[in-house]
């Protein structure tokens, strides 16, 4: 499906895919309510978007990367080092807007780099990422050796800042990020070269697209997520470890083919993206709630993931017809 | 549409037939198989411990070095956390202070007992003297050990141990059951008598956070009896799932939760971050495990009244002193205690075992003397 | 074709040599046949298990839950025998099955459901694990009798014995991937699967068996591992998925399908190993290691791939 599709026809396919995440959050809120009301209240609700925002927003990026028809196995390492520099930046006493600023930058010059790399050498993004991946996690420890970052200074707690006193902010980032992200795939040119350059690279360089520096620009934006992410992780506690959260690249990969991105490239949004990640921590949650046992908590989660995907590719065969 | 329907039907049902578990903390196995051993409640005097012959292994005609400089490698559980850069940093000390042993700490970047094997494998071809470890899995890590005991290689333990036979001696840090007991009642003098509590540990694979929750439930049936055990949560090594998991729990009982255990050095600051953030300092005692660096914010603010751990510095002091004694023939299979440096006599208990020490109570007044 | 993946493997296999006489000139340890033998050991989970990942690849698909089908068959293995009382043998053959049913199962989604098998492997990843969570209630099942321990720990003639099995594996694989009709079928679905459909080519049976294959030798790779060391654990073969995929990459086998062999999947197998042990002997530490390794991966490609493109 090209993205010169009429924007009817988008609109509603948007509509089927998101409004199946969507009600899917809100069937399960109301079937935990059940068993256990206090699931239904509003600090449980709030926490749990708090706590898992920030792999909402780095889900966005990756969503990206995917459309593009690439895939990046680097990011939770990539956190990880941002968040860690995040926090050693603000304990050496510079200012929180360097803080702050520091790991986008960061974020965004890897990211490309490796973009690049994929771009103009011909690399296959899986060998670049992963790559990446153990170099970026090998270097964490050999510079930091794991320390724990304490001595915060209390202005670096981005996550504690409540905008018009209500909202909290990584709830404001994540759910600006993934609108802002959103309008510009599907109206800007260079948002749309994405789905044109992951559906039919040809195609889309006869168009005039270049699919070589549409990859490194995906990545770059890619970089900026994750590190608007790595920052929401890295201010949500007190203390900061200076380790690569394991398995981090996989949830948020998971994030973004639960939200329907397909890995063929040229399908899926960001808005998919967002939800599906809201129903993942909904799931996680869930289980404590309704007392499953421990045991068996991943293979619920897991048997859930599958349904959701396997759901997903029949809703969307059947819009498009006998395949 | 109907497809849709039934799919997600399924998984809903599939989720649900696992709700009618009943409480969570009654799932709880232990984990593997052993007998547990309360100590006595309150200050009673506790049994003294049955001997136990030497269960050790033993190196194969090792070199004697006896007073000779040595190489030894210490393999922990994984590099790059701050729980073994204190261990490192202990046998650093060590080393200086003997002036014959070079240490060096080296390790998976990841807590696999695959990886931690081959490490070892590789320093047993490069010829070590001396290995330290720290086991992933006590079991799944004998082969390699025995394998270096065979080639004449000392080995020695600290933290986690192996099967007996295939170790030389390993070093306490306390007992099982006196970090049970040291929690629990940590954990009662804050609650109450009948308060209710949650823990959130690591793995439930992880061998040492079985062990101590096994010996956390004997010595809860045992001594206090009312306190109601409401279920345990696994969060990995990770910040911020643990602190999400917390957080989940404390949601989940509301006012029902009066206490959370913190299993790991990773737990435990995240539980007392997830209790400052729900606003409920004060109100949910936060007991845990943890490196006193971590857990210096919470304790300041009085969200955690006692930090509950050993000294690893002083844990990884305490094992190269040992290796040290057992390459210079100081340290003999049957022997009672052995001469460790500062840290003076240690008893052996258990056959094979050197105990470091009762459980050190980190709080307010003397957390800021530590930096680890 | 064939030109092109003769030069991928020999230059990486010019590369390996160059790292190896390296290797073995900085310390004298590495070139014995004693530690080439013990990492041949070492190496067998991951070889088996990189053998079907190689045909995965080549059809232009991917298999990412390798790794918790080989936690969940060592976890089968486990419990059959210990609490549902079957004999080791049957066990083991059990643990197997449920390799195969597992593999089964995903190319089932994959090829009934025609779903991208980067996405369902996500998701069986996820349940699989899961499952192995679930049936082994984090307990470890130990205590076998001493004739399991030959598999993992023994050896034939001086050579360990899983090596032999990894061996006639390889032999097996390469085979079948470059002399039989099978083989040029999976190529052919790597390069251009609409045509090969159209080619009247039974696409559908042959990525099921490629899928099954991959769990089969996935559960293999479990029982070697639970005889190496001696017991099971739920979270065995945690990682394996991306160290197979980084040793089937390196040996040039495409990622977008079509290209790929069997002979180049066990040079980046050997050379990953050789390269993880050649250093710790040298005295790299572990943080140090991952980041050459990770450099070399991509190092390797880019080299080999350049020159390629030169010759072109």
């Amino acid at each position: 499906m090209s993205a010169a599709a009429s924007p009817v026809q988008i609109l509603r396919r948007i509509a089927s895919q998101e409004a199946m995440l969507a009600v899917a959050i809100i069937g399960l809120a109301i079937v935990v309510g059940f068993v256990n009301p206090r699931f239904l209240s509003a600090n449980n609700l709030s926490d749990l978007l708090l706590g898992n925002a920030y792999i909402a927003v780095a889900a966005i990026g990756m969503s990206m990367v995917i459309v593009s028809g690439n895939i990046d196995i680097s990011v939770g390492a990539l956190i990880g080092v941002l968040a860690t520099v995040s926090g050693s930046l603000a304990v050496a006493g510079y200012p929180i807007a360097f803080a702050w600023g520091a790991p986008l930058v960061i974020g965004i010059a890897v990211m490309a780099a490796q973009g690049a790399v994929v771009a103009y050498l011909g690399i296959p993004s899986i060998v670049v990422t992963l790559g990446m991946w153990s170099i970026l996690k090998g270097g964490l420890i050999s510079v930091t050796g794991g320390r724990w970052i304490t001595d915060l200074p209390n202005s670096f707690h981005l996550a504690d800042v409540e905008v018009f006193g209500v909202l909290p902010m990584p709830v404001l980032i994540m759910v600006g990020a993934t609108i802002l992200a959103a309008i510009w795939m599907r109206f800007w040119p260079g948002g749309r070269a994405i789905y044109a350059a992951g559906g039919n690279p040809e195609a889309a360089r006869l168009c005039g697209v270049s699919p070589r520096r549409t990859t490194i620009f995906v990545f770059a934006a890619h970089g900026f997520f994750a590190g608007i992410a790595a920052l929401m992780f890295a201010t949500q506690l007190r203390v900061i470890q200076s380790t690569t959260p394991a398995g981090l690249e996989l949830v948020v990969i998971t994030a973004s083919v639960v939200g329907g991105v397909s890995i063929l490239g040229g399908v899926g949004t960001v808005i998919g993206s967002t939800l599906a990640a809201v129903l993942l921590a909904e799931i996680a949650s869930a289980l404590v709630f309704i007392n499953v046992s421990p045991y068996w908590t991943h293979a619920v989660q897991g048997s859930l993931i599958l349904a959701t995907v396997i759901a997903d590719i029949l809703r969307r065969r059947r819009r498009l017809g006998a395949a | 549409m109907r497809k849709l329907l039934m799919t997600t039907a399924a998984a809903a049902a599939f989720a649900l037939a696992f709700a009618s578990a009943p409480s969570r903390a009654a799932q709880w196995d232990g984990a593997d198989d052993l007998a547990t051993s309360p100590l006595a409640c309150g200050t009673g005097a506790n049994p003294a411990p049955a001997f136990k012959p030497y269960d050790g292994g033993k190196a194969v005609n090792a070199p004697n070095l006896a007073g000779k400089e040595i190489t030894v490698v210490d393999v922990p559980k994984l590099i790059g956390i701050g729980y073994f850069n204190a261990t490192t940093k202990g046998m650093q000390e060590a080393a200086k202070e003997l002036g014959n042993v070079k240490v060096s700490t080296d390790g998976p970047t990841e807590a696999k007992i695959d990886e931690q094997i081959k490490f070892i494998d590789n320093y047993i071809t490069r010829g070590v003297n001396g290995i330290l470890f720290a086991a992933n899995d006590p079991v799944a890590i004998a082969p390699v050990l025995k394998k270096a005991l065979s080639k004449g290689i000392h080995v020695v333990g600290y933290d986690a141990n192996s099967e007996p036979d295939a170790r030389e001696w390993f070093v306490n840090q306390a007992q099982f059951n006196g970090i049970a007991k040291a929690m629990m009642d940590s954990m009662a003098k804050e609650i109450g008598e009948d308060g209710s509590f949650a823990i959130v540990t690591s793995t439930f694979t992880t061998p040492n956070q079985a062990r101590w929750i096994a010996e956390m439930h004997a010595y809860g049936d045992k001594c206090h009896p009312k306190m109601k055990w409401l279920e345990t949560v696994e969060a990995n090594e990770d910040n911020v799932l643990s602190f999400n998991q917390a957080t989940t729990l404390i949601n989940k009982y509301g006012d029902k939760l009066k206490g959370i255990f913190g299993m790991t050095s990773v737990a435990t600051p995240a539980s007392a971050e997830a209790v400052t953030k729900a606003k409920e300092c004060g109100k949910i005692a936060v007991v845990g495990l943890a490196t006193p660096n971590a857990m210096k914010p919470y304790v300041h603010s009085d969200c955690v009244k006692s930090v509950v751990l050993w000294n690893p510095v002083d844990l990884g002091y305490a094992a190269l002193e040992v290796m040290r004694a057992v390459v210079d023939g100081k340290l003999k299979a049957g022997d009672k205690e052995v001469e460790a440096g500062k840290l003076g006599k240690l008893q052996v208990v258990n056959g094979s075992e050197i105990l470091l020490g009762a459980p050190f109570v980190f709080d307010k007044a003397n957390i800021d003397k530590f930096d680890f | 074709m064939n030109r092109y993946l003769k030069r991928h493997e020999t230059i990486l296999a010019a590369i390996l040599i160059v790292a190896l006489i390296g290797l073995g000139y900085l310390n004298d340890q590495f070139l014995t046949l004693d530690n080439l033998l013990n990492q041949g050991r070492l190496m067998t989970e991951i070889g088996l298990i990189a053998l079907p990942m190689t045909f995965v690849i080549v059809t232009g698909g991917i298999d990412l839950s390798v790794g918790a089908i080989v936690g969940l068959c060592a976890i089968v293995l486990g419990v059959a025998w210990k609490n549902w009382g079957l004999p080791l043998p049957l066990a083991v053959v059990v643990a197997l099955g449920v390799g195969a049913l597992a593999g089964f199962c995903n190319g089932l989604v994959i090829t009934r459901l025609k779903a991208p098998p980067l996405i369902v492997t996500i998701a069986t990843l996820a349940l699989y694990r899961g499952l192995a969570e679930g049936i082994s209630k984090a307990r470890s099942v130990r205590g076998y009798p001493d004739w399991f321990y030959v598999l993992g720990q023994g050896e034939v003639f001086g050579v360990p014995t899983q090596l032999w099995i990894l061996g006639a594996c390889i032999v097996i694989a390469g085979v079948a991937l470059d002399r039989t009709s099978f083989g040029r079928t999976l190529y052919a679905i790597g390069a251009n699967e609409t045509a090969a459909r159209f080619s009247a080519l039974a696409v559908d049976r042959a990525k099921l068996i490629v899928y099954t294959l991959s769990g089969l030798m996935s559960g293999l790779s479990a029982f070697v591992l639970v005889s190496r060391v001696t017991t099971t654990r739920s979270d065995m073969g945690l990682g394996y998925e991306l160290d197979v995929i980084a040793a089937v990459v390196l040996g040039g086998a495409s990622i977008f399908g079509g290209a790929g062999t069997v002979w180049g999947t066990v040079i980046g197998l050997v050379m990953i190993q050789l390269l993880k042990n050649g250093l710790a002997l040298t005295g790299v530490k572990g943080d140090a290691t991952i980041i050459v390794i990770g450099v070399v991966l991509i190092a390797s490609v880019l080299i080999a791939s350049s020159l390629e493109r030169r010759r072109e």
